[in-house]
């Protein structure tokens, strides 16, 4: 099975991937790809909070960003056992994360529902809902967990 | 494990890592398209028929011709540093003076705050020919909050929305275009309306006024460089898409203000406040003019959300960049969590824009004579001319540096008419009307004191990283 990891550079992705590992059974995965999608029109394009980089003050572009942040997901696959693949496309995030498993043929999607904030209930739905709404295969959403737990000390 | 080794398995081969780039020179195309004819042709029709006299179609081709060969310098500094910063960016390579590239990122973005109030006091009044109850400063200051929330959201993402707005403005110009081709086939046009300056000054000097006015009508064509590191091949498309997405512009603006010139009496088009509307009202076609009237305005105001919409994308990613880099407080890099939007930074903008159309209002109110859509497109008009001098002349220092097999170079004789197009707009905006400096100097003020507060109270790495805008590495 191809799993498809989408990240948008947020920590609760980073989150979500590492909680796939924790349950997943690597002999049924035969492909991971991390997915990110720059975003052109929008008004930041890719903000990335995971990669080492991120913490030091260097300008980058959002393209560079959204490279550093899917290279940090997929550096959690690492030594799991499936091929790891990175991919980076731009346009709209649900479009093309929707898209990257159409053509992919993935057997499940991993997404990070960011938070629990009255703005993604009320306005329209996230990037989350949306990709649950249009997938081809079943969507792993993985809520922010309340306050401290899942934020497991580094293996 | 470390990161290092595990990314190195991870990613046997880079052919294996898909790096899809979503930008089409088609897209490029109505992008910029789209961006340029909704900012000043419904907003400032009146304004330029007003400085010039029925000739005013001639303001336009020249504020085209200037605007365009500008553009040929910003994508020929695209396609040399396909990074999405713009003209700060250049200006930097070119200069590397901190200072400098400050202000001119604090020019940009005061220009921006400007141009979007403008828009906004013009979406006010052909929101009046719907509605007229609600006062217009209430109409534009929501309409700013909206543009907010919207971009909040994150709807501006989407191309099919991007290119549907671009689609119904051309309808509206087309409109206006046909009841031009319906009139003179009636037989009715005086064609000696085309060439008279009612203006009772110089003729040259009323041209200069209305070029310059008629120029603001392109700005918005820079903003091109947000998408240009998602651009597919850039030096190739870029130049095409930009230079011919503007030539597109600049050849409806002026058939559309030919059109403006022979079946409207000038009187009324500059007194109007909505002015393209005039040749609707004029009830040339067979079609009742309500109805007409109604569509009209619904197109000139999608037109004009469009343009404002990527004016305040473009805000709020100049404001988030500088805080990236420790030029302005850090809070405007808060991107929210699950939205990623930065949306410290839309407050900001929104908060800066509402405030100048308040005060605007305000000053109108006591009596001091100042109309407010005028005075913003002429401060525009102003810091934008001074950013593309800068931008010319960056293009020019920089000829031999990062040339690259396929960047694409701009003609140097071009530029240079461009340089003292620029300059010869410049002197006459400032000599003109030297107050808009004041206004000027309020809106850079705004930035200063950005800057001082970063200064005093930003964090103690601050002061190591404040090399200006753009410290970026090479491509």
């Amino acid at each position: 099975m191809h799993v498809v990891v989408a990240t948008d550079g947020s920590k609760q992705s980073l989150a979500a991937a590492r909680h796939l590992v924790s349950f997943a059974d690597p002999d049924k995965v035969t492909d991971v790809s991390v997915v990110g999608v720059v975003s052109p029109y929008a008004s930041v394009g890719f903000a990335d909070e995971i990669s080492k980089e991120a913490k030091s003050r260097t300008p980058r572009t959002f393209r560079e960003e959204a490279t550093a942040a899917v290279a940090t997901v997929a550096a959690e696959f690492a030594g799991w056992g499936p091929k790891v693949h990175q991919r980076l496309r731009s346009g709209s995030p649900a479009n093309e994360i929707v898209k990257a498993a159409r053509t992919l043929g993935a057997g499940l999607v991993v997404v990070a529902s960011g938070s629990r904030g009255l703005s993604d209930t009320v306005l329209l739905g996230s990037t989350a809902q949306r990709v649950q709404h249009s997938a081809p295969c079943p969507v792993l959403v993985v809520r922010p967990a309340p306050r401290k737990s899942r934020r497991r000390a580094k293996s | 494990m470390t990161e290092t080794t595990a990314r190195d398995d991870t990613v046997p081969g880079a052919s294996d890592s898909e790096l899809k780039r979503s930008i089409t020179g088609r897209l490029l195309f109505f992008y910029v398209l789209g961006d340029v004819l909704g900012s000043g042709i419904y907003v400032l029709i009146g304004l330029v028929a007003g400085a010039v006299g029925g000739a005013f179609w001639i303001a336009f081709a020249v504020g085209v011709t200037i605007a365009t060969i500008t553009g040929l310098a910003y994508a020929e500094l695209v396609t040399k540093y396909p990074q999405a910063a713009g003209a700060a960016l250049y200006v930097n390579k070119a200069f590397r003076s901190t200072p400098l590239t400050f202000l001119v990122t604090v020019t940009f973005l005061a220009a921006s705050f400007a141009a979007a109030g403008s828009l906004a006091t013009g979406f006010s009044s052909y929101f009046a020919e719907l509605w007229e109850l609600p006062p217009a400063l209430l109409i534009s200051i929501v309409f700013i909050l909206l543009l907010a929330v919207v971009n909040y959201i994150g709807i501006t993402e989407s191309v099919v929305a991007n290119m549907l707005m671009t689609f119904v403005e051309i309808a509206g110009l087309v409109i206006v275009m046909i009841t031009g081709v319906w009139y003179v086939a009636e037989g009715k046009a005086d064609f000696g309306q085309l060439t008279d300056f009612t203006t009772d000054g110089n003729p040259a000097f009323a041209l200069l006024a209305g070029v310059a006015l008629a120029f603001f009508a392109m700005t918005g064509f820079e903003n091109a460089a947000n998408v240009a590191e998602e651009t597919i091949n850039p030096s190739r498309t870029f130049p095409r898409a930009l230079v011919g997405g503007m030539a597109a512009a600049g050849v409806i603006y002026v058939l559309v203000a030919i059109t403006a010139a022979l079946t409207v009496p000038n009187k009324t088009l500059a007194d109007s406040d909505a002015a393209l509307l005039e040749v609707i009202e004029a009830g040339i076609l067979p079609i009742p003019v309500g109805l007409m009237t109604t569509l009209f305005a619904v197109i000139a105001m999608v037109a004009i959300t469009n343009t404002t919409l990527v004016a305040v994308v473009t805000q709020s990613r100049i404001l988030y960049g500088m805080a990236r880099e420790d030029v302005v407080p850090g809070v405007f890099a808060k991107v929210h969590s699950s939205r990623r939007s930065p949306w410290v930074a839309l407050i900001f903008a929104a908060v800066v824009v509402t405030g100048l159309l308040v005060v605007g209002a305000l000053l109108n109110n006591a009596g001091v004579g100042v109309d407010v859509v005028e005075r913003l497109s002429l401060v525009t008009v102003v810091l934008t001319l001074a950013i593309y001098l800068m931008v010319i002349a960056a293009c020019l220092k920089l000829t031999n540096s990062d040339v690259h097999d396929d960047s694409f170079r701009a003609p140097r004789a071009l530029l240079a008419i461009g340089i003292l197009g620029n300059f010869a707009l410049l002197a006459y905006v400032v000599i003109d009307d030297p107050f808009s400096l004041v206004w000027c100097a309020g809106l850079i003020a705004v930035g200063g004191i950005l800057y001082a507060v970063e200064y005093f109270f930003g964090t103690k790495t601050a002061a190591r990283d404040k090399h200006g805008v753009t410290t970026s590495k090479e491509i």
